[in-house]
């Protein structure tokens, strides 16, 4: 009768290697994806604390020139992310109306760049989530005794889905961008290799690039599980029905 | 001697009634009622009268049936006495003040006043109980908005007025229940509930019960009786003659925008002076 040895008895053995080698210094990869994370939802936590006024004041309100602004955010939300990139550029180079600030290869000009990418398109799901919401729920909140500010908060609340989809987009669009952050925010990475502008996907774009495609795989899993995660977080807080 | 006094009497009586009448022609401004009321109003959207210089008062303690086809102008005139549409001519009043020649605060304190029933049910998409309790919520300051927000995060979400406003309407278990579980018929109950529980004094329903069963209607119309006994001064937007006939004291009849005939529900039903509302309740085609 054959035993067969057990897999830690094996690996004890030195039949097996203990550790797999990872093809990546984990540092490095942990420095790319909290720049990642950073850069993006502080993009889109701004992004949103702009966005929902204007989507409320839009959906709201009759003017002149709204439809011309509506038709502006939508034509934001699909806006070509390398002419976003160049545009920050311009204004944060030294040239620039922000060239004082010294904002250039900085993640703080990573961020304003993420920002003009995601406010439209929170702005815009938005919008069509608050338009959405029935005339008629908001004439009970009215009909109740509600004030203007009742009957905006209630009209949040039950246009509060599609909301969280706007700003889970607005989230994806951010995140998952390459052109506009390697144009303001230079790609850079520090002598010891951690990063100090490089994001998962210009890291991605990088590693692809020099022919270090298994890292570059492991770096879009990464991303897609960052990606899944948060949406699951908040799909999850929110008591979704999506 | 006695019947000679007694017919000065009546005589000058008629004669006062005559000069009050008079007196209300000239008198734009004069209290109509003690109640909730439209006076001589026109309203209309995209150039299109609506209705025409209609006046009707709905006092406290009684039922006004508000009868007549379809796009007649009842839903606008309901509108209008809730106070969601500033009338193009005329004046909404409320205890014999202009509401709209009040401030915005008080107008809004005018309208907490009142309750409305819509024909869809129109419910927040959040339990039975929020909705029910919607009308108290927005009546409390913000400071006690947050300790009420507190409260129910640690359990305490309990009303008395919600559980009874939910008990009149045959739903007292029916609390903690997601509105996307409810059928129209409960739907519509819970808000005939929601109009009710933070005690209006004047009840406005726009077609209560066009979509419901019978089960549903008798208790919504159960429930109409129980506010008018209550003291509210209720409303009742139908199209629906027996219903009118079961709930009201009073009917009006508007037809092509127009009030054509008012008056106690018994002799409008026996005995209409307009003839078109005899058609219209004689069940033949007006419009």
């Amino acid at each position: 009768m054959i035993e067969q040895a057990s897999p830690v008895v094996a690996a004890a053995d030195g039949a097996l290697p203990l550790f797999v080698e990872l093809p990546f210094k984990w540092n490095y990869v942990e420095s790319i994806i909290y720049v990642s994370l950073y850069v993006s939802l502080t993009a889109v936590l701004v992004s949103t604390l702009v966005s929902l006024p204007i989507a409320m004041l839009v959906g709201f309100s009759e003017f002149p020139g709204k439809g011309f602004l509506v038709a502006l955010i939508n034509t934001g939300m699909g806006f070509p992310s390398v002419v976003v990139g160049l545009i920050v550029l311009f204004a944060v180079s030294n040239q620039g109306p922000f060239g004082s600030l010294d904002l250039l290869f900085t993640t703080e000009a990573m961020i304003l760049s993420q920002i003009v990418l995601a406010a439209p398109v929170i702005t815009g799901v938005s919008l069509a989530a608050v338009t959405g919401v029935e005339d008629g729920v908001r004439d009970a909140a009215y009909a109740m005794g509600g004030t203007r500010l009742d009957v905006a908060l209630v009209t949040i609340k039950e246009a509060r889905y599609g909301i969280v989809t706007g700003i889970l987009a607005g989230l994806g669009r951010a995140i998952s961008e390459v052109g506009s952050v390697l144009i303001v925010g230079g790609n850079i990475a520090r002598a010891d290799g951690t990063s100090v502008t490089r994001t998962l996907t210009t890291a991605i774009q990088l590693e692809a690039r020099q022919g270090r495609f298994e890292l570059a795989m492991i770096l879009g899993a990464v991303l897609v599980a960052l990606v899944l995660l948060i949406n699951g977080l908040v799909l999850r807080l929110g008591g979704s029905r999506i | 001697m006695t019947g000679h006094r007694g017919q000065q009497r009546a005589e000058r009586r008629g004669q006062q009634r005559a000069e009050r009448r008079g007196q209300r022609r000239q008198e734009p401004n004069r209290r109509v009622t003690d109640g909730l009321a439209v006076r001589n109003v026109s309203h209309g959207f995209d150039d299109t009268d609506v209705i025409e210089d209609v006046s009707l008062a709905v006092e406290r303690g009684e039922t006004v049936a508000i009868i007549g086809p379809s796009g007649t102008g009842k839903t606008t005139l309901l509108r209008l006495l809730s106070c969601f549409h500033r009338p193009d001519a005329g004046t909404v009043e409320t205890d014999g003040a202009d509401v709209w020649a009040l401030s915005e605060r008080d107008r809004l304190d005018v309208r907490r006043r009142i309750g409305m029933v819509f024909q869809e049910a129109n419910l927040f998409e959040t339990t039975v109980r929020r909705n029910v309790s919607y009308g108290q919520h927005v009546r409390r300051s913000w400071r006690d908005r947050l300790a009420q927000w507190f409260s129910r995060l640690r359990g305490g979400d309990a009303s008395e007025a919600v559980a009874e406003s939910l008990d009149l309407v045959g739903l007292a278990d029916a609390g903690s229940r997601p509105v996307g579980s409810l059928s129209g018929g409960e739907a519509q109950r819970v808000s005939f509930a929601r109009a009710i529980a933070y005690d209006p004094e004047f009840l406005l329903l726009d077609e209560p019960t066009s979509d419901l069963d019978p089960r549903n209607t008798a208790v919504i119309e159960d429930a109409i009786d129980t506010a008018r006994t209550r003291g509210l001064g209720v409303a009742v937007a139908t199209h629906d003659m027996n219903q009118a006939e079961r709930v009201a004291d009073r009917v009006a009849v508007l037809l092509g925008g127009r009030l054509i005939e008012v008056g106690p529900a018994e002799r409008v039903f026996t005995n209409p002076e307009d003839p078109r509302a005899r058609k219209f309740i004689e069940g033949e085609l007006v419009y």
